[in-house]
């Protein structure tokens, strides 16, 4: 492994999931022959323009085998009060089965370990693992795929549904070595299929480390999938996520993506329309703040015709924070009655907070209804002043305009007590900013 | 409980208050009227603290206390409130929030407990009630989409929730047809108490015939011209401003 420079330590221990599985190994080899034909893509390539990866490299994480045995107690008050869910619990990007909860789910529908699966039931998964990310993965995809080991499997078979919503929360536990997790989730819904998933990234304590995820979605005709994704991450952590997501006929898709935490953090979601009439929904909220990057990339492609996708994202930023949305829509030529609006929203709390825009549409077709806007300004002294002129003093005021702001997104979130926890959260880390 | 004596201020490099001198006792409503562009909101704006206006000259005590030197928030925890002529909207801020982060300050500022939810409630709903209101436009957010008129009730709502000692009322009757005109002159007759001073900010006498000022002053060219009873506003409905050697401004 001569060529990966900086990543062979991503790649080194054995798998959680060492199957023998000759179709995983392939996988696994071609991703990793990938990593070496790329290289570290530097500033000059566009992907990567406003970031480098030099930091992250300077780390020198490893990947690191053994589990990180934890008592249900240490994670009771990371839990969100009330919820009753199917939970799958992964520490460093382990499953951990005895924090997790499963018991009695219902025929048809399999939630658990990935390791597990391709233990017990690789072909539930052959046809679906690595399929949707497709093989031109980027740096960080390929490098998952190339130690794909262990993670979320949620499987529904047409004409099942949940009561309750899905919970994955991954849990980071630092250690002596910096240490990589590459945790990779598949969620398969079957035709008519309902679910809501609430991913958690968490830490215990302020660690270094790197968390590096992959998720692969697929909807199948009209299924609904309701999707809040949750980056608290440790300030130090590194965080990158790459979500891909193929959307059957009449499927709905709805990603709430909350990016608070880590020194760097990437979101890539790429998301494919595969059948007529469905439509997504993609909205997010990033605060960025003191030695905060953040990098959201958006990819979304009406390939068939008659979806409708919406993008709609708001940035906090304060400090030195630095953020870089880069949003893609395109519409192929056959993808008549597209019907697309991207939005990007800044909020520009001090001098030294800085991003870079870029929404884009690539428009082939002509029968078409697509928009984008963006924005980038600061609070309104006038609303300030209001509040101010009410008794409210400065720094409350400008935490109420800042979470008024959020509040768009954050009011997406259900249930009630994970946004009351997240904006609790969210305002909290503003008490720093204002 | 207001002094205002020799009071010059500019915004910019242009001179709006030239001198400006007034006194308000404890529980007495005053009217200041006076043509457009004569100063009225700028008086009304530099009592509350905005920025953007330069004190040259002058001095504003409230209840002993230096005003000028105070922020914005200061001012009202004394109990100074200013009911704005363009109220702001707060797009993502709730309306009932936004008043229990104000009375809270307030009291906190004050030394007094802060209020819980359910006490918050009771008053809320106790004030509701003195203004003839319902609540609807409490779990929206602040002024986001109201109209004109509800958003004129929603000042003289929060004036009922925070309980000022002086009340500036800028222009508030501006824009309200008679129906709106006359629940915001009920809501303020209703508050009137002997400890609670106004000073209403108009244009137009019309909203005298709702609410009965103690004393009416005429602001031109940066200075009261003249001060009197109510009498006053009816000459001026009468004989308009030219009377008073003013010409109203384009």
């Amino acid at each position: 492994m001569s060529a990966v420079s900086g990543f062979e330590q991503w790649l080194a221990p054995a798998e959680a999931a060492a199957s023998g599985l000759q179709w995983l190994a392939t996988r696994r080899g071609e991703a990793r022959a990938r990593v070496q034909g790329q290289g570290v893509p530097g500033t000059k390539q566009e992907a990567w323009r406003y970031t480098s990866l030099t930091r992250l490299l300077e780390q020198g994480f490893s990947a690191v085998a053994e589990s990180v045995p934890l008592q249900p107690e240490a994670i009771e008050h990371l839990l969100i009060p009330g919820l009753e869910a199917w939970r799958v619990v992964l520490v460093n990007g382990r499953f951990a089965p005895e924090l997790s909860a499963l018991a009695g789910l219902p025929a048809g529908v399999r939630i658990g370990s990935l390791a597990e699966i391709l233990r017990t039931d690789p072909d539930a998964v052959k046809d679906r693992l690595n399929t949707i990310a497709g093989p031109d993965q980027p740096l960080f995809s390929a490098l998952n795929t190339a130690g794909l080991d262990d993670g979320l499997v949620v499987l529904m078979d047409a004409g099942t549904a949940l009561a309750r919503p899905v919970e994955l929360i991954h849990l980071s536990v630092g250690s002596e070595t910096p240490r990589v997790a590459q945790p990779r989730h598949l969620v398969v819904l079957a035709a008519g299929t309902q679910a809501h998933l609430i991913e958690r990234y968490v830490t215990l304590t302020y660690a270094l480390y790197c968390t590096n995820s992959v998720l692969e979605v697929t909807l199948g005709a009209g299924a609904v999938l309701e999707h809040q994704r949750i980056q608290l991450e440790s300030p130090d952590a590194f965080h990158l996520a790459a979500l891909y997501v193929r959307l059957g006929a009449a499927s709905r898709y709805r990603c709430t993506n909350i990016a608070v935490g880590a020194s760097w953090a990437r979101t890539d979601l790429t998301v494919r329309f595969s059948g007529e009439h469905a439509a997504c929904d993609l909205q997010g909220l990033y605060l960025v703040g003191e030695r905060q990057l953040l990098d959201v990339h958006l990819d979304v492609d009406h390939c068939v015709p008659r979806c409708v996708s919406r993008e709609y994202f708001k940035g906090i930023l304060y400090g030195k924070g630095r953020a870089v949305f880069d949003g893609c829509v395109h519409v192929a030529r056959d993808a008549q009655q597209t019907d697309a609006a991207m939005t990007n929203r800044n909020l520009i709390l001090c001098e030294g907070a800085e991003v870079d825009t870029k929404p884009q549409l690539e428009i082939e077709a002509d029968d078409v209804k697509c928009s984008h806007g963006t924005t980038v300004g600061q609070l309104d002294p006038e609303q300030l002043f209001y509040l101010r002129s009410r008794g409210i003093g400065a720094a409350l005021a400008r935490r109420m305009l800042c979470l008024g702001f959020a509040g768009e997104i954050l009011d997406a979130l259900t249930p009630e007590a994970l946004r009351m926890q997240v904006t609790q959260e969210v305002g909290r880390r503003l008490e720093q900013a204002t | 409980m207001l002094s205002v004596k020799g009071l010059r201020a500019k915004v910019g490099e242009k001179e709006i208050l030239k001198g400006l001198d007034l006194e308000i006792g404890r529980g007495e409503i005053h009217a200041i009227m006076g043509p457009n562009g004569s100063g009225k909101s700028t008086l009304a704006h530099v009592l509350s603290g905005r920025d953007g206006y330069t004190v040259t000259a002058g001095s504003v005590t409230f209840d002993g206390q230096d005003l000028l030197a105070l922020a914005p928030e200061e001012r009202a925890h004394l109990g100074l409130f200013l009911a704005f002529q363009y109220p702001v909207e707060l797009p993502g801020v709730n309306n009932t929030y936004f008043l229990k982060a104000a009375l809270n300050a307030i009291r906190a500022a004050r030394g007094q407990p802060e209020l819980d939810a359910v006490a918050f409630m009771r008053l809320m709903k106790e004030r509701l009630k003195v203004l003839h209101l319902d609540d609807s436009l409490l779990k929206r957010p602040v002024n986001f989409g109201f109209s004109g008129g509800e958003k004129k009730r929603n000042e003289i709502f929060q004036m009922a929730m925070l309980e000022p000692k002086l009340a500036i009322l800028d222009e508030t009757d501006s824009g309200l047809d008679i129906d709106a005109l006359r629940i915001v002159a009920d809501g303020v007759n209703a508050l009137r108490n002997p400890e609670r001073s106004v000073i209403l900010v108009t244009h137009y006498q019309r909203l005298l015939d709702y609410i009965q000022p103690d004393y009416v002053h005429v602001l031109a060219r940066g200075q009261i011209i003249r001060s009197g009873g109510k009498s006053l506003a009816l000459e001026l409905e009468e004989k308009g401003y030219g009377w008073l050697g003013i010409e109203e401004a384009a």
